[in-house]
C-alpha cells in the first residue's frame, strides 16, 4: 500500500472510529454523533505488519485530533491475547476513552476474543480485504 | 418490525417478550441481554453462511444450577430454545452462534468455579466457564505437578465445552471424553442428575470411576442436545520428573511418504513407546504458522508466493517448503517418563524411523530447534500448555473464513494416504489448498483439514460451501465418517450415519426434551 493510500485509509477509519467510540452511546457505527475532538484520549492497537507507529500517530492526529497512543502487539498470539485484555481493562478503568485497532486476521482473531471475554462490545468490525481488520471498541 | 434481533421459530414477538420478562424477573436485567451489542459474541461466524441464519434472540447468564433449572422451566413454558455454550470458542465448527436463528444463547461462562482438584489421584471437577488456562494457573498457584490435556486454542477454551464436543488434544490424555469422569447434567424437565457413581449419596469415587452401575449414559450428553452439563470431572496427568519430557520433530520431504510414516509410527504408538496423541502435519499447515513481517511491514503469507486465485501449484508448495524449511510432512511426538526410560525409548523411535527412511528423515529435538516458534507451539501442546498459535492459520489465506473438515481414518497407511489424495483433489478443484494434520489416536486418526477461505468475497463463500459439501459426500461414500462438524453441516453429517442412528437420537430427544427446547439442530437433532 502506498503512503497516500494508507493516509486516506486512516483518515476514513479514525474519523469514524473516534467519533463513534467517544460518543459512548453503545451504538453501531454511523449512528453515533461525533464528540468534540478534544475529548479523544485514545489507544490504537496495531499489528506491526500494517504500518509503523509513526505513521499511525500522524494519521490519527490529523484525522481525529486528540491524545493518541499507539500500541503494537508483539510476541506470540497467546501474548497478543493477554496484552489486548490488559489494555482493554486499562481503558475501562479510565486510562483512555477510545479504543481502536488495525490488525491482521490472526491477531484480530485473538484480540476479538480477549475483548469479548472481558465483557467488551464492538462499535464495528470491518474486514478491509483479505488481510486487514479494523475495529472500534466501546469503552 | 421486531424490537428483537431475532425471534425463535414459531414464537411471536409478544410471547417472546413475555418470556424475556420472566427470565429478567429470575436473573435481573444485566444477565438477560437482547440488545445487538451484547449479542455480538454470538454473531461472529467463520462458516460460509449468512450471519442472519444464526442470529440469536438473546443471551442469558446463569450463575447456579438452580437458576438453570428455573431457566429450562421458562423455556418449556414459552418454547424458547436454549443454545448452550461454555466459553463459546468452537472456532471453525460454528463458534458460539446457534445452529438456527432465534435461539437464546445460554452462556455458562459465568459459572467458572474450579470445584475441586485432587492432586493425589490427578483429577478435577470444574464448571463450564473454567478455561484450560484457569486450570493451569490454579496448578501453578498451588504448586501442583499436574498437566491437563488441551485442544489447540487452549488459553480461552473450556474443558467442559471441548469434552462435550468430543475434542482432542496432544498429550497421552489426548482423547478428552475418554479421560473425563463423571458429569452433572440439568435435563430439559429441570431434573439434575450426576452420572457414574455421582448418584450415590456422599460418593467418594465420582471422579475416579467412570461407570457406576447399569447403562453408561455420559455419551448421551456429548455432541448432543439432551441435557446441559453443569459440572465435569477431568483426569489430569502427573507431570514427569525433570528430564522426563522429550518432544521431537521429524521432517519428511515428499507427500508420497505419508503411508510409510504411518506404517512406522503406529506400532510405536500402539505399544505405547510413543504414548501421546502425536501429529503428522502437512506443509501448508506448518508454513502458515511461520507468518512473519518483513522489514517493510509486509506480512508473509500465501499471497507472497502465489497471486493466482486457484490452489497452490505443487511447484509453489515446494518453494514454500524451501523458504520455511518445513517438510511435506512434519511429525511431532513426545516421550514421557523417567530420563532413563525416555533415553531408551528414543533409541527405539529414532532407530525405527532411520531404518525406514535413512537420510530422507530429518530429526529435530529441543536442542536443535532452539527458539523455533512452531516447535515451541507443539512442545507446549504436547505438555498441556496454553497457546493460541493456531490462530496463525487465519493469516495464511486471509478473509476470516475457516471450516474444519474433520473425518476420521482407521490408522492404516493406505487409508490415510487415500484420504489425503481425495481431500487434496476436491479442495484443489474448488481452488483451495490442502492444509491438514493427522492427530494420531489409539486406533484412528483425526484427519483435521482447515478449509480456509475469504468470507469477504460472496463468490468464494459459495465455493467454500460447495467444496465442503463435496468433501462430505465423497468421504461418506468411501465409508469415512466425520467426527465433528460445524453448524452449517450438522444435519448432513447426521444423515451420513444412517437412519437407524438418527431414529434413536430422535427417540431420545422426544423422551428427554419433548418441547425441543435444548439446542435444536445440534448434531442434526431437532423435533
Amino acid at each position: 500500500m502506498t503512503s497516500q493510500n494508507r493516509r486516506s485509509f486512516f483518515k476514513t477509519l479514525f474519523a469514524g472510529a473516534a467519533a463513534v467510540a467517544v460518543s459512548g452511546a453503545g451504538t453501531l457505527a454511523g449512528r453515533a454523533e461525533a464528540a468534540p475532538a478534544s475529548a479523544i484520549d485514545g489507544v490504537c492497537l496495531y499489528a506491526p505488519g500494517v504500518g509503523t507507529a509513526r505513521r499511525f500517530v500522524e494519521a490519527m492526529r490529523e484525522s481525529a485530533p486528540g491524545e493518541w497512543s499507539v500500541q503494537p502487539l508483539s510476541g506470540s498470539l497467546t501474548d497478543c491475547y493477554f496484552q489486548a485484555a490488559l489494555l482493554f481493562e486499562d481503558a475501562r478503568r479510565g486510562k483512555t476513552n477510545t479504543f481502536v485497532g488495525v490488525l491482521d486476521q490472526a491477531s484480530f482473531g485473538v484480540v476479538h476474543e480477549a475483548i469479548l471475554d472481558r465483557g467488551g462490545r464492538f462499535h464495528y468490525v470491518t474486514h478491509e480485504g483479505r488481510d486487514r481488520v479494523t475495529f472500534s471498541v466501546e469503552v | 418490525m421486531s424490537s428483537f434481533v431475532a425471534l425463535p421459530k414459531g414464537v411471536s414477538e409478544e410471547t417472546f417478550a413475555r418470556a424475556i420478562r420472566e427470565y429478567r424477573a429470575l436473573l435481573g436485567e444485566g444477565r438477560v441481554r437482547t440488545d445487538p451489542a451484547s449479542l455480538q459474541s454470538y454473531m461472529k461466524i467463520m462458516i460460509p453462511e449468512s450471519e442472519e441464519l444464526h442470529k440469536p434472540s438473546a443471551a442469558i447468564y446463569p450463575n447456579t444450577v438452580q437458576e438453570i433449572q428455573k431457566i429450562v422451566a421458562i423455556a418449556n413454558r414459552y418454547k424458547t430454545p436454549l443454545w448452550t455454550v461454555s466459553t463459546g470458542k468452537n472456532m471453525g465448527y460454528g463458534t458460539a452462534a446457534p445452529a438456527t436463528r432465534g435461539q437464546i444463547v445460554l452462556d455458562l461462562k459465568t459459572m467458572n468455579r474450579i470445584v475441586h482438584v485432587d492432586e493425589e489421584l490427578g483429577y478435577c471437577l470444574v464448571e463450564p466457564g473454567v478455561t484450560y488456562y484457569d486450570l493451569q494457573q490454579h496448578f501453578r498457584k498451588n504448586r501442583m505437578n499436574l498437566w491437563v490435556d488441551v485442544p489447540a486454542p487452549s488459553a480461552m477454551a473450556s474443558p467442559v465445552g471441548n469434552t462435550a464436543d468430543r475434542g482432542v488434544g496432544y498429550t497421552p490424555y489426548g482423547e478428552h471424553f475418554l479421560f473425563s469422569c463423571g458429569m452433572e447434567v440439568v435435563l430439559a424437565n429441570g431434573d439434575v442428575i450426576r452420572t457414574g457413581t455421582g448418584g450415590l449419596q456422599n460418593s467418594t469415587s465420582w471422579q475416579t470411576n467412570k461407570w457406576g452401575n447399569g447403562p453408561y449414559v455420559d455419551g448421551l450428553f456429548t455432541q448432543s442436545n439432551l441435557g446441559i452439563i453443569t459440572k465435569l470431572g477431568v483426569w489430569l496427568m502427573k507431570g514427569p520428573p525433570p528430564g522426563g519430557y522429550f518432544p521431537f520433530l521429524m521432517k519428511f520431504p515428499r507427500v508420497e511418504m505419508l503411508a510409510d510414516i504411518i506404517k512406522t509410527l503406529m506400532p510405536l504408538r500402539m505399544n505405547q513407546v510413543i504414548p501421546n496423541a502425536c501429529i503428522v502435519v502437512n506443509a501448508g499447515w506448518e508454513a502458515a504458522g511461520y507468518f512473519t513481517y518483513d522489514k517493510n511491514g509486509k506480512g508473509t503469507n500465501r499471497d507472497t508466493f502465489y497471486k493466482g486465485k486457484d490452489s497452490l501449484p505443487p511447484k509453489v508448495f515446494q518453494q514454500i517448503m524451501d523458504k520455511y524449511d518445513v517438510g511435506a510432512w512434519n511429525f511431532y511426538a513426545a516421550l514421557y517418563g523417567s530420563p532413563e526410560q525416555v533415553a531408551l525409548n528414543w533409541k527405539y523411535v529414532s532407530g525405527a524411523f532411520k531404518a525406514r527412511f535413512g537420510k530422507e528423515v530429518r530429526i529435530i529435538t529441543e536442542k536443535e530447534a532452539k527458539d523455533d516458534p512452531i516447535f515451541e507451539y507443539r512442545r507446549q501442546l504436547m505438555m498441556g500448555g496454553s497457546t493460541l498459535q493456531e490462530f496463525g492459520l487465519y493469516n495464511w489465506r486471509g478473509g476470516g473464513g475457516s471450516m474444519w473438515f474433520a473425518p476420521v481414518a482407521a490408522a492404516r497407511p493406505s487409508e490415510c494416504d487415500q484420504q489425503m489424495k481425495v481431500a487434496t483433489d476436491i479442495l484443489n478443484k474448488y481452488g483451495f489448498d490442502y492444509v491438514a494434520e493427522f492427530i494420531v489416536g489409539w486406533r484412528d486418526m483425526h484427519h483435521i483439514i482447515d478449509l480456509l477461505y475469504d468470507r469477504t468475497q460472496p463468490e468464494e463463500m459459495k465455493r467454500a460451501y460447495r467444496c465442503f459439501d463435496e468433501l462430505l459426500t465423497v468421504f461418506t461414500k468411501n465409508g469415512y465418517g466425520t467426527y465433528r462438524t460445524n453448524t452449517a453441516f450438522m444435519d448432513q453429517v447426521s444423515r451420513s450415519y444412517g437412519e437407524g442412528m438418527r431414529d434413536i437420537h430422535h427417540k431420545l430427544k422426544r423422551a428427554l426434551d419433548p418441547n425441543n427446547i435444548l439446542a435444536p439442530g445440534k448434531s442434526g437433532i431437532s423435533l
